[in-house]
């Protein structure tokens, strides 16, 4: 009995400990939120703030920060369209190859997955300057299209779900084309539906991953037209260095709906995290 | 045995194919030849310069701080991130409810931007920012966090930590799960400590998912920007100046194209030599104890 109750204690301490723990770690976004909703005197002045209002909310959603009509509203509007349609891209593709890869024998094969594993580990920061070069070069500076094709082939994307292939029976697949099915509708009505888990998993980092993009972004995008968010935010961070209410504000908006999609699909996130991390 | 589709097999593999000669091949022909030209992205004319490039960057003592910063990042982040993430594990998988729901809380930093952990950080560390006038008021500290070289570094790698280790800490919990609970009643039994359980049973069985871990948090260290751009600019004094920080700087704010990718293609085989050898070390370890 006594043994009993000390157990329970030190579980109740552990819940304790980890809540703990974790509130620190949430900390960070905790202090964005109040923060952009501190009075302009407190922000970064003091870590819990006091006095409160909504000028860093309007101040962001007037036009008093540059030139053109509501950039932050444009700039999110932008964000959620490279986002969107490159990673649907990356994962339509990522999907196409990796069937290929996984379940087509055809000759060859071996020499194409030996060149993705040599992408995936070479450093990428070479290629850096020339693909900025080309994209200059054909008139995309400046332009969704500029932002969106050369980031819509994952390498990661194409390697996670060749191995999520991998491990459908490849009688699940003759069965099908013998009832007439050619690859097309295989890949579509029988392997994407096995695949909903992985697949949530490897949109949700793609999306957060392109959706939070600096660089490429930063180099490609030259004005207002075209600008995400996050980079408006990196670029507005100097500017407004003595007065940061907006920027909280700003931050918030760049950072809620990751954290929305998350745990919208957190379920299917946890199932898929179980195959992704065998 | 399968029937060969050659044509289906290239079909499908075309994209990737296409991009790969596009968007790899074709710019890392280019960056060589970049590499040892004089170009600066406006001169009409292009000249040959040798390895003039080369020797230029191994002079230069921004290049010489890229290369050590790396591996001082390296040494920082790394066993900060994996002690973070070990710890977030060893927590979240004892609890025997609502582990699911402190895994996605532990995991939200993943989602962050660098842009915006900069800023939070820049406000509560910047010389006046909250924390900052907290400590000087509370406990009369006066420490400059992101002027002094020292606390600056230790800062970038507390911040990429922070970001990771929820998503480390997903990958030791799989490991730990996979760990049957018989072995560690038989330990109890044996009266081992806990200490001596966690060393003799949990750490060795962890290893291949720490591996993981490891690797991938070495594969961060080589590529830190996005932190030290918005918070630090490289500094102070080149403190926290990475690779690529140091060829964002000569390409696109000098203008130094031919330099910049002569600097890239010297950090790539750093990183990538770098990489392959600890890679190799790290196995070699979990061999020699028998671990992997």
């Amino acid at each position: 009995m006594v043994g009993h109750k000390k157990k329970s204690g030190s579980l109740a301490l552990r819940y304790v400990i980890t809540t703990f723990v974790m509130l620190i770690m949430i900390f960070p976004f905790l202090y964005l939120v109040l923060h952009s909703f501190a009075a302009w005197d407190q922000v970064d002045r003091q870590i819990i703030p006091t006095k409160f209002s909504l000028r860093s909310w309007t101040w962001l959603f007037g036009n008093s920060s540059t030139a053109a009509e509501a950039p932050w509203i444009g700039a999110f509007i932008h964000t959620i369209i490279v986002a969107t349609i490159a990673t649907f891209l990356m994962l339509f593709f990522a999907m196409m190859v990796a069937y290929a890869l996984a379940k087509i024998n055809f000759k060859g094969k071996k020499a194409v997955n030996n060149l993705l594993l040599f992408q995936m580990f070479f450093p990428a920061i070479i290629l850096l300057i020339p693909q900025f070069l080309m994209v200059s070069k054909v008139g995309l500076l400046d332009s969704y299209s500029g932002m969106i094709i050369p980031t819509m082939i994952s390498l990661w994307a194409i390697f996670m779900y060749t191995n999520f292939f991998k491990a459908i029976p490849d009688t699940l697949i003759e069965a099908a084309r013998l009832d007439g099915a050619n690859d097309w509708t295989i890949l579509l009505k029988v392997v994407l539906p096995m695949s909903r888990s992985i697949t949530t998993v490897i949109f949700l980092f793609l999306y957060t991953d392109r959706w939070t993009n600096l660089l490429w972004d930063m180099i490609v995008s030259k004005s207002d037209s075209t600008v995400t968010l996050n980079v408006l935010i990196s670029q507005m961070f100097g500017p407004y260095a003595t007065y940061p209410g907006p920027m909280y504000a700003a931050s918030v908006v760049l950072t809620l709906p990751l954290i929305l999609l998350f745990l919208l699909f957190s379920k299917q996130f946890q199932k898929g995290m179980q195959f992704a991390l065998k | 045995m399968k029937k060969q589709n050659n044509k289906l097999g290239w079909l499908f593999t075309s994209p990737y194919l296409l991009f790969t000669l596009i968007f790899f091949a074709l710019p890392l022909g280019w960056s060589l030849w970049l590499a040892v030209t004089d170009w600066n992205m406006m001169s009409p004319t292009i000249r040959f310069v040798g390895i003039q490039n080369f020797v230029a960057a191994l002079y230069n003592p921004a290049v010489q701080s890229a290369f050590f910063v790396t591996y001082k990042f390296l040494l920082l982040f790394v066993p900060l991130a994996v002690a973070m993430s070990m710890g977030i594990a060893l927590l979240v998988n004892g609890l025997p409810k609502l582990k699911g729901l402190y895994m996605v809380a532990f995991f939200l930093p993943y989602l962050s931007s660098g842009v915006v952990t900069s800023l939070i950080v820049k406000g509560l560390l910047s010389y006046n920012g909250a924390f900052n006038t907290f400590l000087r008021a509370k406990l009369g500290l006066d420490i400059d966090w992101l002027g002094n070289p020292t606390t600056a570094i230790f800062v970038v790698s507390f911040m990429i930590a922070w970001k990771m280790s929820g998503y480390y800490g997903l990958i030791l919990i799989s490991g730990l799960s996979s760990i049957n609970t018989e072995i560690y009643e038989a330990a109890e039994l044996d009266g081992s400590s806990r200490w001596t359980t966690f060393w003799r049973i949990t750490f060795p069985m962890l290893y291949p998912s720490l591996f993981t871990v490891l690797i991938l948090a070495v594969g961060i260290s080589f590529g830190i920007f996005t932190e030290v751009y918005q918070l630090t600019g490289g500094g102070p004094n080149f403190a926290t100046n990475t690779w690529q920080m140091e060829i964002y700087n000569q390409a696109f704010v000098n203008l130094k194209s031919g330099y910049a990718s002569a600097i890239a293609l010297i950090s790539s085989v750093v990183t990538f030599a770098s990489i392959g050898v600890i890679r190799k070390l790290l196995e070699k370890w979990g061999e020699r104890n028998g671990w992997s």
